[in-house]
């Protein structure tokens, strides 16, 4: 910390200086009165100490909601989104995904999380005009290996799903070489990446996505019942160390997230069901939950997509077979509120229902 | 009883002097200036100045007089304290009529349970002008989690705009709207962004200036107080006193500059012996910072609020919810609910909240966008 910088009386820069103060962090956190004993200074000083100090942090001013709605700072752009790469998808999350904050994808294996991740990891490297934010993706893999091959399927078909993207804009993006894979078996391998390898990868602008499939994968495993301290010790720092890269890089983080059986009493607690009928909920807990920003809960249901919406699959012969959901469960901006996709051979797309079909199956 | 003058701590000389010239106990030494006990005793302009501050330490401040307010006039003070409505009516009720300005309250509950749309709403609702029983004020938001989506605001403050219009229909207070747009309700919602504790520590030590600045402050939050102090500290005891601290603060802001502060808080999972119940984080101790708090939970599928502690009401859940207009009473009339539950089931499970805004058909409009 440089104390010369700062505007301090002489008297009380040489106070600070003796008493080997390292950092503002410990001007701010200790009280007025410490102070005072520690660097023997009066309380008028200390307390003008600690403005400037504060002042040293704090440097950009106070912004209101008007100028953050018209993108006038810099430093919070809240009206760019990432789109997932479908417009009915889109519309339904208000735009994409927030560029600063951790978007969970809970569901159980095969509801289609992977396949959403992957869209995502392309549709970013799509210029801004488009929904993308130009720039490439890390996949942290803690399960499965990744899909390499469904990945090549998709970057082909690409101008199918994309057909509004001009197909010189398309053909200069090399998708797969900007999408960088971490297979990360431990927490300790996926702490190393999160904090070294991928900061030096956005510092770089090489990437402006960040997937984790799965979060959950790691922590079941490696904590029993007992380390529930401990477990959510370790959750707490991920978190915080999702969350400070997302704001230093204005980068949305995927978390991808399993399913555990809704009979436990301390899980039913929680509550927020969301409005489908459910007998999952997100694993790992309390202490996750609070670290995420939106949940969203995918799923496959037990119906077709001819079933519920016969006079589709005449014109979108791209469709698959099985009708799935996406569920806002929570999140800042949107409602609690489904909508139906499928996944096809060129990707996840999304079904835009009328109202009476999507409340006519609200209890499947 | 009141000191002797003779146990102080001062020059024996002095003393006798002081004793000398009638001044036995401290009580007669109040109301004295230094240049009347100068010429009463004798003794030197600077000794004198500092008997005084011996005596009485405070009382040389500027603007620090200690003053004894009679409970009466608290009484009257707390009368006229404004509160800013939730636009739950069920809650205002019992809050007593709202969030009052002058007091610190924390809101408590489960991701999702609606902490930070209560929040949203509450620094929309300050902005409702004077006529139409709001405070009229602007509102400070410190956002230390990255929930406040301006998106999300200008929902809120479009429905309380529509809201009020709907009134002004009633009551023919044009006037009063002409100041109360989605422009100036945004620019009147100050932002803050805290990554960290110590951009928090930082930033409240910033406030008192900043509300000199900005004196038609009357609403403040901290979403979520919580957030910044769960990871990173070993040492829980120097966490409860950088808490604390932080509490005394924002209090003394509260009372100071009439305002009223609203923290938020995130429940955890405390394990005895063979049960486990959900409690306000940040630990036990915490629980003494706020004189009140109000706790947002699920039962089944519907919200429940419930002030639990609070020294003037008691403990009381009313149900309420969320819709794309932000927080509301859950609704009670069952014929406008099967009217609109057709075209509009997908955004709440709930009855939806109409009981101020007369015709379904431009919110239904809003609904299906989502």
């Amino acid at each position: 910390m440089d104390w010369d910088n700062l505007e301090l009386k002489p008297s009380v820069l040489l106070a600070v200086k003796k008493a080997k103060i390292q950092s503002s962090k410990e001007i701010l956190s200790l009280s007025g009165l410490e102070l005072q004993t520690l660097l023997k200074l009066s309380q008028a000083d200390v307390l003008h100490l600690q403005k400037i100090v504060a002042a040293s942090i704090r440097k950009t001013p106070a912004i209101t909601a008007l100028q953050l709605l018209r993108g006038e700072c810099p430093s919070f752009d809240q009206t760019t989104k990432l789109s997932l790469g479908c417009p009915i998808l889109d519309k339904f999350l208000r735009g994409g995904l927030p560029l600063v904050g951790i978007t969970e994808l809970a569901g159980e294996s095969s509801a289609g999380k992977t396949q959403i991740c992957m869209q995502l990891c392309l549709s970013v490297q799509y210029p801004q005009k488009y929904g993308g934010l130009g720039a490439g993706a890390v996949y942290i893999c803690t399960e499965d290996a990744f899909p390499a091959k469904r990945l090549q399927q998709l970057i082909s078909l690409q101008h199918r799903l994309r057909p509004e993207v001009p197909v010189e804009v398309m053909r200069s993006i090399a998708f797969g070489n900007n999408i960088y894979i971490e297979h990360a078996g431990d927490l300790e391998s996926l702490n190393m990446c999160v904090s070294k390898r991928i900061p030096i990868l956005m510092s770089r602008g090489l990437v402006r996505l960040v997937v984790l499939d799965s979060v959950a994968a790691l922590f079941r495993c490696e904590f029993e019942a007992k380390d529930a301290i401990v477990k959510a010790k370790h959750l707490k720092t991920l978190g915080a160390m999702l969350h400070n890269l997302s704001s230093s890089f204005k980068t949305p983080i995927v978390c991808v997230n399993q399913v555990t059986d809704a009979v436990d009493e301390s899980r039913l607690m929680e509550g927020n069901f969301g409005i489908l009928e459910k007998k999952v909920l997100p694993a790992l807990g309390l202490t996750w939950s609070s670290q995420v920003l939106i949940r969203l809960m995918v799923s496959r249901t037990h119906l077709s997509v001819q079933d519920r919406f016969p006079q589709l699959t005449n014109h979108l012969w791209h469709l698959g077979n099985i009708l799935r959901t996406m569920e806002v469960i929570f999140a800042p901006h949107i409602a609690q509120s489904f909508c139906f996709y499928t996944i096809g051979m060129d990707g996840v797309r999304g079904i835009q229902a009328n109202n009476a079909e999507q409340a006519s199956t609200q209890n499947i | 009883m009141q000191r002797e003058v003779a146990s102080l701590a001062l020059a024996p000389t002095v003393k006798a002097k002081l004793i000398g010239a009638g001044f036995l106990r401290v009580g007669d030494l109040h109301e004295v200036s230094a240049t009347e006990l100068r010429i009463e005793t004798g003794i030197s302009l600077q000794e004198s100045t500092e008997v005084l501050q011996t005596v009485f330490p405070r009382s040389h401040e500027k603007g620090s007089e200690m003053r004894w307010m009679k409970a009466t006039e608290i009484l009257e003070q707390e009368k006229s304290c404004r509160s800013i409505s939730t636009f739950c009516a069920a809650l205002d009720a019992v809050l007593g009529g709202g969030i009052m300005t002058g007091k610190m309250i924390e809101i408590c509950g489960t991701p999702g349970v609606g902490k930070t749309q209560l929040c949203i709403q509450l620094a929309v609702n300050t902005q409702i002008p004077e006529s139409f029983g709001g405070v009229e004020g602007h509102s400070v938001y410190i956002d230390t989690e990255g929930s406040f989506l301006v998106d999300r605001v200008v929902d809120v403050a479009e429905a309380a705009l529509q809201h009020c219009k709907q009134q002004h229909g009633r009551t023919g207070q044009l006037g009063a709207l002409e100041n109360f747009t989605l422009e100036t309700i945004l620019s009147n919602i100050f932002f803050f962004r805290c990554h960290d504790y110590v951009e928090l520590l930082a930033q409240v030590h910033l406030l008192p200036d900043f509300l000199f600045k900005h004196p038609k402050v009357r609403f403040l939050v901290v979403d979520s107080i919580a957030y910044p102090f769960r990871h990173e500290f070993e040492d829980l005891s120097a966490r409860t006193r950088l808490l604390h601290g932080l509490a005394q603060k924002l209090l003394q802001l509260a009372s100071q500059h009439n305002i009223a502060v609203v923290l938020t808080n995130h429940m955890t999972i405390r394990m005895e012996q063979n049960n486990s119940t959900l409690v306000p984080a940040l630990g036990e101790s915490w629980g003494h910072a706020s004189p009140q708090r109000l706790i947002l939970y699920w039962q089944g599928k519907q919200r429940f609020a419930s002030l639990t502690k609070s020294s003037r009401q008691k403990e009381q859940m009313v149900p309420f919810q969320i819709t794309s207009h932000g927080f509301h009473d859950v609704q009670l009339f069952q014929s406008q609910v099967t009217a609109s539950i057709s075209s509009t089931s997908n955004t709440t499970v709930n009855a939806r909240k109409r009981c101020r805004v007369e015709d379904d058909d431009d919110d239904d409009e809003h609904e299906n966008c989502l």
